[in-house]
């Protein structure tokens, strides 16, 4: 095993070296992060990165490969190729190919129309931006009229939120009233060009506003829960009676129809941004017993509007965030309104050495909030040290107080190259 | 912020070359902000960045600025450091009172923002240039005077105090020494509210390029803190028909 990854390394490194002789441009980055729960001790996280980038730039293509390597623990490896695509620039348009993250909207740390790059949510919402965001196998056009770009983009093979595993702190057990049995034969949706996602967006860069507005034929990132119930019959009581014997669940991706926009501007040195997209044919839990599969299709609509500041040299965000279900009833499961704040806080010291966050989602409607103070110190241009917390608290139902027992402190060392 | 402009600019550039002993302070100033400086420029700035321990810092930025009439647009490509590479930053400057347009482009994002520039005191990079030391300042925002006349490493030159008339403003005054041949500035002072002195940038290089001045190498000392900036510009070409379509969108994802 061991002369296995000897030999891998060496391969590794031929190429890399191979790349330098090419003027490939290498760059990326090595990280330690460790994180240690305030309940009861335990290394929460103990995970080592690296992280490379490859980049070729030529007048007429462009060339990018971006590998990434987790270590967990002590010995769990985990690669991915976070991106790996080709540019192709023309005199009015861009293609790009091949595996990509796309991103979307103006919001800062929620996803509205930000639809195109599913989620890693393995680590919950922690990962930082770039890292919480999987790529996606894709062609995207982009062709430019003035200061606007349309976009159309088209993802042949679906890939959904990646969810934590059953043996992860983050993994949440949902609650149920009789032992349930997963089927996933109906999750996986196979790449053809019937089943792939299609994206169009106009966006526009002006003096006086930037705008986006899009659209979406794609897949529900989350699957739908088709619940059958199986009974039995309770022989001890006369007359005998039939009690909840089992949930056959099968979870199953649909198609999801999104329409929305965005937009940001400066007024007298605030920046007022907002977002908003309208969901069509969602799928959602209820209770109502003649619900085939225990499910109900609305739509529904989810927006946020926030506002950037300065007081002073301390940078401020703030945005209010809610999701609005249309035709709703009261026998479904999730909450007709669900409002949601998030707070940002940061500022720089010691000449860009040393830099304070504090940033916050608030859940209103269920009054929890995943607090996250940071102190980032940069030793010089390449080495950082991060000392933070990530802090749940509130209702335990909220997804941010379900994690209240994974509240820690944090720290996370990394070197630029 | 501004790009290829910024130390000429910061120093108070250029004029209509006129030695006339009895041109007022605004006139010098003014002479000093009408200067030709070409319609496009393209350069690579490599800041250096030294403190009290002697410890260096570097800043490389490829910018590109075009001056299209009522508007100047300019675009900074960072090159280094490692964690600040391939981000960019696009300025939008208007002739008239309008605040100016200013989006950044963060990699890890993958997103360019709208930012605020009502930022103008902050440190650029941690530089001892504020954001409003490197950009362009309206003539009328501060009263000038004419304190005398002096001579700053063999060349004559005006010495003009500039008063700004919003009491809110960062300096209570600058002292700038202004060359009478060219009308580029070549020492400029900065005092606080207690008018104790602050910053002395220094010229310390011109060049005549396409038959138009440039500032490629300045010194900016923050005396009270001792910390010093040194901006070299390298590679620099004027006039050479920078398309307005390098300042978009398109261009700061795409980077250089």
């Amino acid at each position: 095993m061991n002369i296995r990854r000897i030999i891998i390394a060496a391969i590794a490194i031929l190429f890399v070296v191979s790349l330098k002789a090419q003027n490939v441009d290498i760059s990326g980055f090595a990280r330690t992060y460790e994180g240690v729960t305030f309940k009861d001790g335990d290394f929460a996280i103990i995970q080592q990165t690296l992280n490379l980038n490859f980049e070729k730039r030529g007048e007429k293509v462009a060339f990018k490969a971006n590998p990434m390597i987790y270590t967990y623990n002590a010995d769990s490896v985990y690669f991915t190729m976070r991106e790996i695509y080709m540019d192709l620039y023309f005199d009015n348009f861009d293609l790009r190919l091949g595996k990509q993250q796309i991103v979307w909207g103006k919001a800062d740390g929620v996803f509205i129309t930000d639809i195109v790059s599913p989620l890693n949510l393995s680590e919950f919402l922690l990962p930082d931006f770039d890292e919480i965001r999987i790529g996606v196998i894709a062609a995207k056009l982009d062709y430019y009229i003035g200061s606007g770009t349309i976009e159309a983009i088209l993802i042949p093979q679906f890939s959904p939120t990646i969810r934590p595993a059953t043996n992860s702190i983050w993994y949440n057990e949902p609650s149920f009233p009789a032992t349930p049995t997963f089927d996933w034969s109906n999750s996986e949706i196979a790449p053809s060009l019937a089943n792939s996602e299609f994206f169009l967006k106009y966006s526009q860069m002006t003096s006086f506003v930037d705008f986006e507005i899009m659209g979406g034929y794609t897949w529900d990132d989350n699957p739908t829960m088709h619940v059958q119930k199986e009974f039995g019959m309770d022989t001890s009581t006369m007359p005998p009676k039939p009690y909840l014997k089992g949930l056959n669940i099968m979870p199953e991706h649909h198609r999801l129809t999104v329409g929305g926009g965005s937009f940001s501007s400066e007024i007298k040195g605030i920046i007022l941004r907002g977002e908003a997209a309208y969901y069509n044919g969602k799928y959602f839990q209820t209770e109502d017993q003649n619900a085939v599969d225990a499910i109900v299709q609305k739509d529904y609509l989810n927006y946020v509007i926030g506002l950037d500041f300065n007081i002073g040299s301390v940078k401020m965000s703030t945005q209010f965030i809610q999701k609005y279900i249309l035709d709703f009833d009261n026998k479904m499961i999730d909450d007709e309104i669900n409002n949601m704040a998030t707070f940002l806080i940061h500022y720089d010291m010691l000449r860009e050495t040393l830099h304070l966050d504090l940033f916050s989602y608030v859940g209103i409607t269920n009054n929890d909030a995943l607090i996250r103070p940071k102190i980032t110190y940069d030793f010089d241009d390449s080495f950082s040290i991060l000392l933070g917390g990530n802090i749940f608290v509130g209702d335990e139902d909220g997804q941010f107080g379900q994690n209240k027992d994974n509240s820690m402190i944090y720290t996370k060392l990394k070197y630029n190259f | 912020m501004k790009t290829i402009k910024i130390i000429i600019v910061a120093v108070i550039v250029a004029a209509s070359l006129s030695a006339n002993a009895q041109m007022t302070g605004r006139e010098i100033v003014e002479n000093v902000y009408t200067r030709p400086t070409g319609d496009d420029q393209t350069s690579i700035m490599t800041m250096t960045l030294t403190n009290k321990s002697d410890q260096t810092r570097v800043r490389k930025i490829k910018q590109y600025s075009k001056d299209l009439g009522d508007i100047e647009k300019s675009i900074m490509f960072f090159m280094s450091p490692a964690d600040v590479k391939n981000t960019s930053f696009m300025n939008w400057s208007y002739d008239n009172d309008k605040s100016d347009d200013q989006w950044i482009y963060l990699p890890a994002l993958k997103r360019v923002k709208r930012i605020s520039s009502d930022s103008k005191s902050d440190y650029f990079m941690g530089s001892d240039f504020t954001y409003d030391d490197l950009g362009d300042r309206k003539l009328d925002a501060d009263a000038h005077k004419l304190l005398k006349e002096e001579t700053v490493d063999n060349q004559e030159c005006y010495v003009v105090e500039s008063v700004s008339k919003d009491e809110d403003y960062m300096y209570s005054k600058t002292i700038t020494w202004i060359r009478k041949d060219n009308y580029v500035g070549v020492k400029k002072e900065f005092y606080d509210e207690d008018d104790d002195l602050i910053k002395i940038l220094s010229i310390k290089g011109i060049k005549q390029i396409s038959g138009l001045w440039i500032v490629t190498h300045s010194e900016m000392k923050s005396v009270q803190k001792n910390h010093k900036t040194v901006i070299k510009l390298t590679d620099i070409k004027v006039n050479t028909g920078v398309s307005t379509s390098k300042f978009s969108e398109r261009m700061m994802t795409r980077g250089i």
